[in-house]
């Protein structure tokens, strides 16, 4: 290595390291928090034994699609895991989530899928009475008449009261009235495909149905229930209604006659060409097929975390971090002398990429910090520290041995590179091993500490042998008690004869 | 020159092999304690192995304990855990329910120290779940350590890996022992401090290792076994302090922020585990792991002849002053020459021819160190 190749490697390595990080957080990326540290709530539900893949992907997209009914969550997280033994289950991480009740209902109720008649379509309060006659909260105690504008909660309609009528979006359903139709459900679906048709203008997004034979006929009886009503009434609509929420409300062909109905086997649902077009489709089909959850869940553990012990816990962890640092960045320098200045601007460089892969992480692959990624960072700090540590000892070795201070440097390196990448790997087998097999908070851990090492091994190579090659050369080297020459512990060679008396 | 010099200067002649027997036994002993102990005095495990619920809240009611537990009493869980700490945070803790008892549960805790259910932090855990869990944290601790074996063993040579795994078995028994001992709660954190410590015995085992191989390759053909070990751990051995240090620095204020602030419960149970780990796993490098090795290779045809030339080169001096000046390593065998002494004779007369008898003397370490 010359200089020049030393100064170059050494400028590069600072470059990436500092300038990608501040790049990062110039643009307002940050790690993301997981909600340990940020408060929020994680609930794991475990399906019955047998239950497939596709049934829990479809359960997890119509929990999310729920969670986000809820609004106010950041960054819903549901994923499909297996088990600690094995079992199907589902994770649920709603990070920041501070209202436990409608989290646990989005994500525990089975629900139900059915289809309804639509009464009217109306923008104005709604009377609401529940079928006991009381007003049910949310509405005034003497008219009756809904006190907020909320369209979106289930409704009762004063004065009905065995009926049940659901308000959303200003589409008011209801089993039909003073008829004997009975109008299909969710489990008179066998499929619902979402199709590109060519039929119309350029083609559009359609969703087709179909039905179990049963399904079908009443099927055939509702649509021509409603085809009673003139085309363009808003009764002529068929509303898709899923828990208690209107998803969709297609209106039925002018071309469907009263007595026929729509034959169950030729139905399509037109979408619409416009650009989410294919987005509601798929979502409809999936309603059409699972709206409700496609299976029944037990819920096995629960934990929530209030925004401030989250805060708390956070601010605990970095100033445990920060303390950390501090006193290793005293000791390196007292022990080490000018030497730790090396390993202490290798401790930014080191963090620098540690935080950058972790904020990269978090961003393409949602990857959150916890209390364990935190404590898997505080204890990297003693990985890192250690490398220093194998180096500068090893340069002393060599320099007690004879070599020229710049020689000890440069040789010193070779073999405590060899060290360090070897404890490292040890390390890292470790890390991976647990990324693999473990769950949950030991999996966060596991992945702080993998990235530490690799770092750990790259930041050796292309920062800490180019700086100690130029520490030991420029004016830090050779003079001084503070220099690297007087890290070794005085500048001449002692021969050591006399045994040294060991107690034991 | 005073000692601390010396060790700075990593120039200390340190008999480790001298005093090995001493150690190992003192291992044995705390390794058997820590035994006892576990069966004694069982782990005291968190609801995530054993299923169960926990309610924590700031108290902002003023409640006490008993109004708390009145309060329970009339959703039917009055023989519930409930603590209130120190800095007033209520703690209720119950054996697992199901959902329906969970809620409830949730509800009555929140109306008792007057709290909004939103600022309850809560943790539920299922009794097979927990069960699991346990059983997912040792697959992979086994998973890990067959790893590790053949990762040494393919890069050093199959003793060294079982040397190694012999100071992590130390390291792992007497940490669960101090932990049985003291019953703080197990939690998976623990576990997590557990396999962290592992891979610093790991480590700090590894980088000896890896000094003693290096030795061998450069050292001449009369040097034995134990003198290389004891040179090897006296070079490393200022790494292996200052790692410990720099480790435990920030463990250390991971540890006191865990006590002092609240909310850092999960830092504090770490911490410990932590801090006893790095303890151990630096004691076990040096003193488990190096002498094992050391008596193992001994123990090899080409090491044992090597020994036996060595113990007769020096076999005239006083056996009895040797040990006691066990510090120079001119001076291979220590306390347990007297039996090696006896093994040593038998070989020589079998396998040395008389003509090899070096020096009485061995060259100073000094000048077998340096390099041609």
């Amino acid at each position: 290595m010359t200089p020049k190749k030393a100064w170059i490697t050494l400028i590069l390595t600072l470059a990436i390291a500092w300038g990608s990080l501040a790049a990062m957080l110039a643009v307002g990326w940050a790690p993301k928090l997981g909600l340990d540290l940020q408060g929020g709530f994680a609930v794991t539900l475990v399906a019955p034994d047998g239950t497939d893949e596709s049934t829990l992907n479809t359960a997890a997209d119509i929990m999310r699609r729920r969670i986000e009914n809820l609004g106010g969550v950041q960054e819903p997280e549901v994923a499909v895991v297996s088990g600690p033994g094995g079992e199907a289950s589902i994770i649920v991480q709603l990070p920041g989530v501070d209202d436990r009740e409608r989290a646990l209902q989005a994500v525990g109720t089975t629900g139900e899928l059915s289809f309804r008649a639509v009464l009217a379509e109306t923008t104005e309060s709604l009377v609401f009475l529940n079928p006991e006659g009381e007003h049910p909260e949310g509405t005034d105690e003497t008219t009756g008449l809904a006190t907020e504008d909320d369209v979106n909660k289930p409704a009762y309609l004063a004065g009905q009261d065995d009926l049940l009528v659901y308000a959303v979006d200003g589409i008011v359903v209801d089993t039909p009235v003073g008829t004997t139709v009975v109008f299909p459900t969710g489990r008179d679906i066998t499929d619902a495909t979402a199709q590109f048709s060519s039929q119309g203008l350029g083609g559009q997004w359609v969703v087709v149905p179909e039905f179990t034979d049963e399904g079908g006929e009443k099927f055939r009886e509702a649509t021509g229930y409603l085809a009673n009503f003139p085309p363009g009434s808003p009764q002529r609509q068929l509303a898709i209604v899923v828990d208690g929420v209107v998803f969709s409300a297609p209106a039925v062909a002018d071309t469907v006659s009263p007595d026929e109905g729509l034959d169950p086997d030729a139905v399509i649902i037109t979408v619409g060409t416009a650009e989410n077009s294919e987005d509601e489709a798929k979502s409809l089909a999936a309603i059409l097929r699972y709206g409700a959850l496609p299976t029944t869940f037990e819920r096995e553990s629960v934990y929530s975390v209030s925004a401030t012990l989250g805060a708390d816990s956070l601010r605990a962890g970095l100033i445990a971090g920060l303390v950390g640092l501090v006193l290793v960045a005293i000791y390196m320098l007292v022990y080490y002398r000018s030497m730790g200045i090396i390993s202490i601007v290798g401790l930014t460089v080191f963090g620098s990429f540690l935080l950058g892969s972790l904020i990269l992480l978090g961003e393409t692959q949602g990857t959150t910090l916890t209390l364990a990624g935190v404590t898997g960072i505080i204890v990297s700090i003693g990985i890192t520290s250690d490398s220093y540590i194998v180096y500068f000892e090893r340069i002393k070795e060599e320099f007690r041995h004879g070599r020229s201070l710049t020689s000890a440097i440069t040789h010193g390196f070779s073999g405590a590179y060899r060290t360090i990448l070897t404890g490292d790997t040890v390390t890292f087998l470790g890390a991976v091993l647990l990324f693999m097999l473990a769950t949950g908070q030991v999996k966060g851990f596991a992945l702080t500490l993998g990235l530490a090492t690799v770092i750990d091994v790259f930041v050796a190579y292309f920062y800490t042998r180019p700086a100690a090659f130029l520490m030991g050369r420029g004016p830090l080297g050779q003079g001084g008690l503070f220099s690297v020459r007087g890290a070794m512990g005085g500048g001449e060679i002692i021969e050591v004869k006399e045994p040294v008396e060991v107690s034991s | 020159m005073n000692i601390v010099t010396r060790m700075y200067r990593g120039e200390t002649r340190f008999d480790f092999i001298a005093i090995s027997r001493k150690t190992l036994i003192v291992s044995a002993v705390f390794v058997v304690a820590s035994f006892l102990m576990m069966v004694v005095k069982p782990f005291n495990l968190s609801i995530d192995f054993t299923g169960g619920v926990i309610i924590t809240v700031e108290n902002t009611s003023d409640a006490t304990v008993e109004s708390i537990r009145s309060e329970l009493r009339t959703v039917g869980y009055g023989d519930a855990r409930v603590q209130i700490t120190g800095d007033d945070i209520v703690q209720v803790q119950t054996e697992a329910l199901d959902a329906e008892g969970q809620d409830a549960l949730t509800f009555a805790v929140a109306n008792a120290v007057g709290a909004d259910v939103n600022d309850l932090n809560e943790k539920a855990v299922g009794p097979t779940f927990g069960a699991e869990v346990t059983r997912k944290a040792i697959q992979a601790l086994v998973v890990f350590l067959i790893v590790v074996a053949i990762f040494i063993t393919w890069r050093f040579e199959w003793r060294m890996a079982l040397a190694a795994l012999a100071a992590l078995f130390h390291d792992l028994v007497i940490a669960a022992g101090i932990y049985a001992l003291i019953g703080f709660v197990v939690t998976p954190s623990t576990i997590i401090a557990v396999l962290t410590i592992l891979g610093y015995s790991l480590y700090d085992t590894v980088v000896v290792f890896d000094k003693v191989n290096e030795n061998i390759f450069e050292d001449d053909t009369k040097t034995t076994y134990d003198q290389i070990v004891n040179q090897s751990l006296n070079q490393v051995l200022m790494r292996s302090i200052n790692t410990s240090l720099t480790s435990l620095l920030p463990v250390g204020s991971l540890l006191l922020v865990g006590f002092l602030a609240i909310g850092a419960e999960t830092l504090k149970e770490f911490a410990l585990a932590l801090f006893i780990g790095i303890a151990v796993g630096t004691y076990s490098s040096i003193f488990v792991a190096a002498p094992l090795l050391a008596r193992w290779k001994s123990r090899e045809p080409d090491w044992a002849r090597r020994q036996a030339r060595a113990d007769k080169r020096s076999g005239a001096s006083d056996d009895r002053d040797a040990a006691k000046s066990a510090g120079s390593t001119s001076k291979p065998r220590g306390s347990k020459s007297q039996k090696d002494e006896e093994k040593s004779t038998a070989s020589k007369t079998a396998a040395m021819p008389p003509s090899d008898v070096p020096k009485t003397v061995a060259r100073p370490p000094k000048q077998r160190r340096k390099r041609r």
